[in-house]
């Protein structure tokens, strides 16, 4: 024996010994032919070269011995008599062999051809290779299919080592599978073997593969087990005809107990036609195939997945924040350290709750499709109401956004599309009149650009009436009379409290609420809105939303005694406050940025800092979307990951922080809210203008 | 936890074949030389999965399997064994005597994966 | 005003201001030293401040400006009882800043008086009882009602 590592060498020495013994029980034959040991012998060290030699690439070999094999297996048998004509072909056949195995490019074909007619002679039967069939998985993946699939293992399946739920979780491994447990064969608790399996299941799987890939999974057992594969219809069927096609019941006995119009499933089970179990599964098959349908409708594909609980995800965000706020300590401490291996460890477990961090956020993350999918019967219902003729299209279904942000995207949604319908698109006449299509457009989209997703609603009706907006504003003394603004700007205006400019109040919008809370909740998500607006082309409005509510990446920032943090993505660049802006501390709060003036806000002054300023005071830019705004602070402190932490009720008036995070000291440092920073920064408007 | 696979065969290079796939994906092998040294090492107790040819000297893999199953600790316990595409009868053989899944020879590595986590779970 | 729960509570008793205050233990769920605050500026001095409770942030309040008290530097006895109380439905966790924390006992429910209605120089819907242990007036305060008042 060898301790080489090479199974191909291995194989040569073993094949090396083998052929000896195959000489040697060759040759005793010749003197004891009726030796039973001696053929065992022969027969299992060809066969063994056989099977070995084909997997050691060897395939040459394991063909011309699979024919010699085959002789002695009828020898073995009694079917022919070792004779010494088969003898001498074995014996040269094995230096064939050898040949074959040594030095298997310069082998003489023709004596291999000479040494298998020989043997056919002898064996009487045909040679020719066989063809060693290899079974290769068809890998078509075509479009999904619903499969009814039950299995009923023999009883003794446990026993002989089958553990049926492994096959289920193949199963379900494949797609999406509703499984129900058939127990209707269990006997009594005191006559239950538990070796034996008394179970059955009914499994309806939808799934790209197909049918022979489920039957692969059943390979093993489909010999001994009660099993039938049949394809489903995709529609969701009622359940007299799930149970029809399964044969579990007559369609006469199933229209015969429609007749009585009782629950059909009671009915079938008190009329002993079917056991309630059956029902059971029946009712899940059509569940399944139910919410297959739907999910289709909802155009979002059908994916390997698992359900958690949403809380478990939470959970999960809390945890990895905790390790990111460790990490950061760890990472503190070490700086100081002169130990490059814990330098190095440390930089290792950055690298991993980095990678762990962005696979929790992932998991978060989930298609807008399913929010999307919501507003379809909504504007249905609406465009009812109202008269209207509209259709709602949409795009970027398949966006992700974190599953949190989903659920509180709803109602600004709902809003904006109910003031879409109500106030933006006409009615057919008008459109008409207008040159327009008589049917109105809703279109949604979603897109990520950068570390934002932007999902518009855009409508092509009237468009928002400027002079109507800017009267309102005015009565609401919410802009001066006269003051020059920019559409973006006036357009805002809608979003304010108490702002409406419908001359009929409607049931469903015009009432001033709605779009007012459809700003505070995207500004509680750190998100921004622009409305851009074509008088009689329509009006589309923009929500930019962060891509996670857990975990950004932030600036840290020293303003006096106190830490804050900013979104690293609203960061624009951060430079220095010359001198000559520094000393004017009254009035015109404007930084010249390459040419366009930008207002900033003294964090100082605002958070009335009682400590004397560094000597030069840096300004951060932030921006959102066309906005800019300079936070002047003591002192950068630079990049930080930043768990955010919601502030409680208690701080909700608190409006230039939107949330708190804590730093690798364990201190914690406040995260500057950017959006009521630039609005509060457009406040010094006036000379913007100017220029 | 670990999973012990018991590969029996009386070709070394299938066993170091076998043993070099499976201890590669993470099990570990216990080899016996034929069916007489699988018992005695089947009985030393913790092995998860049987893997074993069917033609050895002194015990076959049929009457291997047999005396497995006869013991109380090895019901339920997988046995795979190694066939070729023209043993039909010898495969039937072995069903009956109680094996869970076969791989027919010659197989690739990862065939043999395959049927180890089909029978023992991932 | 009445207390409407006038029976046996086990409470937690700490100092503030020279005044003795015993909220129910229930809501008490940590009981800290002193540890560094993070000033929210634009706050109500109240709640003027963040702490970090295990990973948590948690606001801390110093019941002394709802009591009229002095503020007074913190000593080598001070702690933050940490308690969780319901802000419009959501329980929340706030700091309680304490000149000294002394024991956790059973105030029952004879003992405690209802707040008299003249001669306090606090607001009375602040205040759910007076009680007595000992020679001592234990203050029960409505640790609810001040939280949730303008």
């Amino acid at each position: 024996m060898t301790d080489s590592n090479d199974p191909t060498q291995t194989f040569r020495e073993e094949a090396a010994e083998l052929l000896a013994d195959l000489e040697t029980a060759l040759l005793s034959l010749e003197e004891r032919p009726d030796d039973r040991d001696l053929l065992d012998t022969a027969f299992r060290a060809l066969h063994t070269l056989k099977g070995s030699g084909a997997m050691f690439g060897f395939g040459a070999m394991a063909a011309f011995t699979h024919h010699l094999e085959n002789a002695f297996d009828q020898v073995r048998r009694g079917l022919m008599a070792p004779n010494s004509a088969l003898i001498d072909v074995a014996l040269a056949s094995k230096d064939h062999i050898r040949g074959l195995i040594e030095h298997p490019d310069r082998v003489n074909k023709e004596e291999g051809a000479r040494l298998l007619d020989l043997m056919a002679k002898q064996t009487g039967a045909a040679s020719g290779p066989t063809g060693s069939g290899t079974v290769t998985a068809d890998k078509d993946l075509g479009t999904p299919g619903t499969w009814r699939i039950r299995f009923r293992p023999a009883p003794d399946a446990l026993e002989r080592g089958t553990n049926p739920l492994l096959l289920l979780d193949e199963l379900r491994a494949m797609g999406s599978a509703t499984v129900v447990t058939l127990t209707e064969a269990l006997p009594p608790v005191e006559e239950i073997n538990p070796n034996r399996c008394y179970l059955a299941w009914d499994i309806v799987l939808t799934t790209t593969q197909p049918r022979s890939a489920i039957e692969d999974v059943f390979i093993f057992v489909v010999d001994d087990s009660e099993l039938t594969i049949d394809p489903v219809d995709p529609e969701a069927k009622r359940i007299g005809e799930i149970l029809a096609d399964r044969g579990e019941v007559a369609a006469d006995t199933v229209t015969d107990a429609v007749g009585r119009q009782k629950k059909l499933g009671q009915l079938l089970v008190d009329d002993g036609a079917v056991t309630e179990e059956r029902i059971h599964s029946a009712l899940a098959e059509q569940a399944h195939v139910r919410n297959k349908t739907d999910a289709a409708k909802a155009v979002v594909p059908a994916s390997n997945s698992i359900r958690v609980p949403a809380e478990r995800l939470d959970d999960l965000m809390d945890q990895v924040g905790e390790l990111v706020i460790s990490h950061a300590r760890l990472k503190q401490l070490v700086a100081s350290s002169a130990d490059l291996q814990i330098k190095s460890v440390t930089e290792e477990i950055e690298r991993l709750s980095n990678g762990l961090r962005d696979t929790a956020i992932g998991i978060r993350m989930v298609p807008i499709g399913t929010l999307f999918g919501r507003f379809r019967r909504l504007v249905r219902d609406l465009s009812q109401d109202m008269a209207k003729d509209v259709s709602l299209t949409m795009s970027g279904e398949e966006t992700e956004l974190d599953k949190t942000m989903i659920e509180r995207l709803n109602d600004p949604l709902v809003h904006i599309i109910r003031n879409s319908l109500d106030h933006g698109l006409e009615k057919a006449e008008e459109r008409q009149a207008a040159g327009k299509p008589p049917q109105g457009l809703i279109h949604l989209s979603a897109r990520h650009a950068g570390t934002q997703v932007l999902i518009s609603i855009k409508d092509d009706g009237r468009g928002l009436n400027r002079d109507r907006i800017r009267a309102k504003a005015e009565e609401q003394e919410l802009i001066q009379p006269g003051a020059r603004l920019s559409d973006a700007d006036l357009f805002q205006l809608i979003f304010q409290p108490g702002f409406s400019t419908a001359k009929a109040v409607t049931s469903l919008s015009g009432r001033g609420v709605g779009m007012d809370v459809v700003k505070r909740t995207i500004d509680s998500l750190r998100g921004t809105i622009d409305v851009t607006s074509t008088p009689g082309a329509g009006t589309e409005i923009t929500l930019g939303l962060p891509l996670t509510l857990a975990i950004i990446d932030g600036l840290l920032v020293r303003v006096g005694a106190g830490r804050f943090v900013m979104p690293l993505s609203a960061v624009e660049e951060c430079v220095e406050l010359p001198v000559k802006e520094d000393v004017r501390h009254t009035g015109r709060n404007f930084l010249n940025i390459r040419g366009s003036l930008v207002p900033f806000i003294r964090l100082r002054e605002m958070f009335s800092s009682p400590l004397p300023a560094d000597p030069y005071q840096k300004v951060v830019i932030i921006s959102v979307g066309e906005r800019r705004v300079g936070l002047v602070v003591d002192q950068v402190l630079g990049d930080h990951q930043t768990v955010i932490k919601s502030l409680s009720q208690l701080h909700a008036d608190t409006k230039a922080f939107s949330g708190a995070t804590i730093l690798g000291d364990g201190s914690v440092a406040l995260i500057l809210d950017i959006g009521h920073l630039v609005a509060l920064g457009q406040t010094f408007e006036p000379r913007r203008n100017v220029s | 936890m670990t999973k012990t696979i018991l590969s029996v065969d009386d070709s070394a290079s299938m066993r170091l074949l076998v043993k070099m796939t499976l201890s590669g994906a993470g099990y570990d092998v216990v080899e016996a030389i034929d069916g007489k040294d699988a018992l005695t090492k089947a009985k030393a107790g913790g092995v998860h999965m049987v893997l074993t040819d069917l033609n050895m000297p002194n015990m076959d893999g049929l009457a291997l399997i047999r005396e497995l199953r006869c013991l109380p600790a090895y019901k339920g316990v997988p046995i795979v064994f190694l066939t070729t595409e023209s043993d039909a009868g010898k495969k039937n053989e072995a069903k009956a005597a109680g094996a869970t899944a076969w791989i027919v020879k010659p197989f690739q590595q990862d065939q043999l994966l395959g049927v180890t986590r089909k029978v023992l779970g991932p | 005003m009445a207390v409407n729960d006038n029976q046996t509570f086990e409470a937690l008793t700490f100092a503030l201001g020279g005044e003795i205050f015993a909220i129910n233990a229930n809501l008490v769920r940590e009981i800290l030293d002193m540890i560094p605050q993070t000033e929210v500026p634009g706050s109500r001095p109240f709640v003027g401040g963040l702490i970090n409770v295990r990973g948590k942030v948690v606001p801390l309040a110093d019941l002394r400006i709802k009591f009229d008290m002095k503020q007074t530097p913190p000593t080598i006895d001070s702690r933050i009882v940490v308690v969780e109380i319901p802000l419009d439905g959501e329980p929340t966790m706030v700091g309680l800043l304490t000149d000294k924390v002394y024991e956790v006992t059973e105030i029952g429910g004879a003992s405690i008086e209802d707040t008299p209605d003249i001669g306090m120089r606090w607001r009375p819907d602040f205040i759910k009882g007076i009680g007595k242990r000992r020679d001592e007036f234990i203050v029960i305060p409505n640790i609810e009602r001040i939280f949730t008042s303008e």
